[in-house]
């Protein structure tokens, strides 16, 4: 064995246990929703379930009515999806097809509204949406307050991905006959088509977590998502950790699991837009 | 009529129309708000004039109300110390790991990947998570450190009026560090590797290769790390709803929470417009900073 041979096998040790600590709250999570009443109690604290039982998910699942609040989540956030796809990726390729002034001010609008925080805009779309009376459809009113935080960063990210689509071929398209429209439709879009499915995955899983919005505008429990659900049972008074931790996993594994099968391509596609 | 249909199918007016549509939606359910968030901050806005436009303007009455509140001063040293705090711990873990990885090991990218788990948790669960961890009893961070040998008694972070505001900025540190490493490592990667060579050639250390190559090349993505590390620290707002709510006695409480609870919690609408166009402010400075710093980048 080389040297370098033994340093990379260091290393990558090294890597793997800064990983396992960085990770271990997602582990502590799963471990906490396993143990049973008073183990999770116990001091000193187990780190492996000595006693593993799993009652506490089919009762946080019925007790906390999670079905109806995540079918509200997905609902949210494929409207919140579909709305920025739509109207994000047209936008993107404008964007990125031209250069000149206007464009640049439009970059300039969306990188603007890309930081503003939706704890400052949930007062004036409240008592706006009271006003025009949308409070009264209030998972749509959410849909369109969290499409228009969603919608700046997925430009961003397509943009860079509309960049990477060589203008030749759509030039090539038009002199053979197409429009505008067609070669848009049949040639770029199909090439971007990998980078848009990535952020609009990326659009899915920020939305299927929203809380502020839903929290200040979903009043009825029966339309709340998943997010608000949980916010009923945690707060700095939390006494049922076996129930939240339960609830939290259940919540949060479909994402972990879309997570870990696109990793490479998240972690790609976010690269490319954001930062060169 | 045929010439406009013409236009949206084959030229222009195609273009137009694309990005027309976004940017009408982001007009009316950004802009829009923003401006009339900043017209409700001079407003006197109350239970019966909530439905109308046309209210009675009041000047910089509200600002004035808002910082003769007994909390502001502690409110404004909170927010301070959460935004420097966070970013302070993102960068720092974030930059050591990217530079750790950068040494480009064997499996290096596919466990740097893992790191962005945290990216796509909802805030409110990392919030429980570490509200859990954090617990004054029974919480594992106590166990660990008491073990450790680094405090002889129990920590009551989420209840001790000295610790509260830290229980957040853990766990925003927790939840922005992958992001950093993330950016930080791609700048590390634009950097071109004859300039290392070149320094060893002449003799020099790691530590001035840090210094005299690293730091100067990473200029621009440190500039635009930072700044987004502030706007995504001021964007913070669920963590604190799970883990302290502000408390005990506002010693957590941030101007984006403050906010939020002068209009929900106590329905005082034109207060709450009025912290969020101060906070506003703060999100401007470092947009423009960001703005600066990646505007090369978008130019492409």
């Amino acid at each position: 064995m080389t040297t370098r041979g033994w340093t990379n096998w260091a290393m990558l040790a090294i890597a793997l246990a800064l990983a396992a600590v960085y990770l271990f709250p997602l582990y502590w999570m799963y471990v906490t929703a396993l143990k049973s009443g008073s183990e999770i109690f116990a001091n000193p604290p187990t780190f492996w379930p000595q006693a593993p039982v799993t009652d506490a998910f089919p009762m946080v699942w019925e007790t906390r009515t999670m079905a109806t609040y995540l079918s509200n989540s997905v609902l949210i956030a494929a409207g919140v999806t579909a709305i920025t796809v739509i109207l994000g990726s047209g936008c993107a390729y404008v964007l990125a097809r031209y250069r000149n002034v206007w464009i640049d001010v439009g970059l300039f609008v969306i990188l603007m509204l890309q930081v503003l925080p939706a704890s400052v805009m949930v007062t004036p779309l409240f008592v706006a949406f009271s006003q025009l009376g949308l409070l009264s459809y209030p998972r749509t009113a959410v849909i369109l307050a969290a499409a228009a935080k969603a919608m700046p960063f997925f430009v961003v990210l397509v943009r860079a991905t509309f960049m990477t689509v060589p203008r030749e071929l759509e030039e090539a398209a038009m002199v053979d006959g197409a429009s505008r429209a067609g070669a848009f439709f049949r040639i770029v879009l199909p090439l971007a088509r990998n980078g848009i499915l990535v952020c609009a995955i990326l659009t899915f899983m920020s939305a299927f977590g929203e809380y502020i919005y839903s929290k200040s505008i979903i009043q009825t429990p029966g339309l709340q998502p998943a997010s608000v659900g949980l916010s009923t049972f945690v707060g700095p008074n939390s006494r049922d950790w076996s129930g939240i931790m339960a609830y939290a996993a259940i919540y949060v594994t479909p994402i972990l699991a879309i997570f870990v099968l696109l990793q490479r391509r998240i972690v790609s596609g976010l690269t490319s837009g954001a930062l060169k | 009529m045929t010439r406009i249909f013409r236009s949206v199918r084959d030229g222009i007016g195609f273009d137009i129309l694309l990005i027309g549509a976004a940017l009408l939606f982001l007009v009316a359910f950004a802009g829009v708000p923003l401006i009339y968030n900043v017209l409700m901050s001079f407003q006197q806005v109350d239970m019966f004039n909530l439905g109308t436009f046309m209210r009675p303007l009041v000047g910089f009455a509200n600002y004035a109300a808002v910082v003769a509140q007994p909390e502001f001063w502690m409110v404004a040293r909170n927010t301070l110390l959460f935004v420097v705090g966070s970013i302070g711990g993102q960068f720092v873990l974030g930059f050591g790991l990217a530079l750790f990885f950068a040494r480009g090991f064997p499996g290096a990218a596919t466990i740097r990947g893992l790191f962005l788990v945290s990216w796509v948790m909802p805030g409110l669960v990392v919030g429980a998570i570490w509200g859990w961890i954090l617990a004054g009893d029974f919480g594992v961070l106590n166990y660990l450190l008491k073990s450790l040998g680094i405090i002889q008694s129990n920590i009551f972070w989420k209840s001790d009026p000295n610790f509260s505001i830290w229980a957040v900025i853990i766990a925003n540190i927790w939840l922005g560090l992958a992001f950093n490493m993330l950016l930080l490592s791609v700048g590390l990667h634009g950097i071109p590797r004859e300039l290392y060579e070149a320094a060893r050639v002449d003799g020099a250390n790691t530590w001035q290769r840090f210094w005299f190559i690293t730091l100067p090349m990473m200029r621009s993505t440190i500039g635009a790390v930072l700044s987004l590390g502030l706007i995504a620290t001021l964007q913070q707002f669920d963590l604190f709803p799970a883990i302290t709510e502000g408390g005990p006695a506002n010693s957590s409480m941030v101007s984006q929470y403050w906010a939020w609870q002068a209009s929900f919690k106590l329905y005082d609408f034109a207060k709450g417009a009025t912290i969020s166009v101060m906070m506003l402010v703060l999100v401007l400075i470092a947009s423009v900073i960001y703005v600066r710093s990646t505007r090369h980048e978008v130019r492409g």
